[in-house]
């Protein structure tokens, strides 16, 4: 397998001359701005963990002098006509070794470890726990409601599997312990917190922690009252429509809502909209007609 | 290791919305450091007891995470342990500023 040739210099944006001042200055500088701690863009982490792989080797003389030099060569070996690869070039220069399975699972890229061997790694300073990590979780409010199981997959090649519970809210954190970026030096692992957002829902407006949907009615329903069906997160629910419900009225379902945090829950207010058919039979246009001749009903003029 | 990285996989994860104040050696050991450093932090005003008495006090879980934050701005920016731990006094205060800022834009 090729391993890629890395340019430290460039890495950390210094000339092949720097000083180690100037190495120095640049990686702390960079550092401050790469630090996963303090920058959040995912790719933060990369680029950080390549910069202390530059600052290890162009901050210690010895480590520089030697990847000075086969840096040369090999940059040499890839100008030349069917320059083999850098596996080649180890194995020329008697560097080749027998890697073991866990090989690669340092901190420090193949490279490095090709280069200056796995036991060269690095100054440590002991355990330290990981970061933690915070994502995004998007529930619907059925599961919002309910609880869920999710497969999450972690970006890293990793996913996990966690168990939403019952009556989470928006806003929420949930913590999913071990699951945050690895421990340093055999410290352990931060934890993965998830973040609930509520999807919107085909449904239902979210008001807080009240639900709201309309209701249709037939006109003859809102003028004399009806017991009708509405849906609910959980299923149906009857509604009773009381007599002389005008579009716009809100009739509460107490206790249908959202989860409020303290074991309660929400309400759920159905709005009433007064449906009319689209087209008329005989008989219903005769009612309607016989209605329209017999009410002094005005809805244009402000009263009830 | 290993093994405490695999485990958590299949424990639900409400079970860990209700961990309880903890001692300073269990904040030291899930941060990863020795007594000694945590307890540094702890007189520089990093983090504060939360319940418990005087002479046995008790720290929020949350305490680890923040600890080993301060040291690993520590180790891996060059600072002292009060730079480390103003770092993130700041960074706390920037996160607030900007969830504020996201709640007025959400309006």
């Amino acid at each position: 397998m090729a391993v890629d040739y890395k340019d430290y210099y460039d890495v950390l944006g210094v000339s092949r001359d720097a000083t180690q001042d100037e190495i120095r200055r640049a990686y702390r500088r960079l550092a401050r701005e790469y630090h996963p701690d303090l920058n959040s863009d995912p790719d933060a982490e990369e680029r950080f963990k390549e910069l202390g792989e530059a600052n290890e080797v162009l901050s210690d003389p010895e480590k520089r002098g030697r990847y000075d030099r086969l840096g040369a060569q090999w940059r040499a070996q890839e100008a030349a006509p069917g320059g083999g690869d850098f596996e080649d070039f180890f194995a020329g220069q008697g560097f080749a070794r027998d890697m073991g399975p866990e090989f690669g699972d340092g901190m420090f890229s193949e490279f490095f470890e090709r280069l200056f061997g796995d036991g060269a790694v690095p100054r440590s300073s002991g355990p330290l726990r990981g970061r933690d990590i915070e994502a995004v979780l998007e529930l619907s409010l059925e599961d919002a409601l309910a609880g869920a199981t999710r497969r999450l997959s972690l970006g890293d090649g990793h996913s996990v599997t966690v168990n939403i519970p019952p009556s989470v809210r928006e806003g929420q954190r949930i913590r999913v312990a071990g699951r945050g970026a690895p421990g340093r030096d055999g410290g352990p692992a931060g934890d993965l917190y998830l973040l609930v957002r509520l999807a919107p829902h085909p449904r239902f407006r979210r008001e807080g922690d009240d639900l709201q949907v309309d209701v249709r009615v037939a006109p003859w329903e809102a003028a004399l009252g009806a017991t009708v069906p509405i849906a609910t997160l959980t299923g149906t629910a009857q509604v009773r429509v009381p007599t002389g419900s005008s579009s716009g009225r809100r009739l509460r379902l107490r206790g249908r809502g959202l989860p409020t945090g303290g074991g309660e829950r929400g309400d759920l207010y159905a709005t009433v909209q007064i449906a009319v058919p689209k087209h008329l039979s005989d008989e219903e246009r005769e009612l309607f007609e016989q209605l329209a001749a017999a009410s002094e009903f005005n809805p244009r003029e402000g009263r009830r | 290791m290993s093994a405490r990285r695999a485990a958590p996989q299949e424990r639900p994860a409400g079970d860990d919305a209700i961990e309880r104040p903890v001692e300073l050696v269990i904040v030291a050991r899930r941060a990863g450091l020795r007594v000694s450093v945590v307890r540094r932090y702890l007189a520089l005003g990093l983090f504060e007891p939360y319940a418990g008495t005087s002479n046995a006090p008790l720290f929020a879980p949350e305490s680890a995470a923040r600890v080993a934050k301060a040291d690993r701005l520590r180790r891996d920016l060059g600072l002292n342990s009060a730079g480390a731990v103003l770092a993130c006094e700041l960074l706390d205060r920037i996160s607030e500023l900007e969830s504020r800022a996201a709640r007025g834009a959400g309006r």
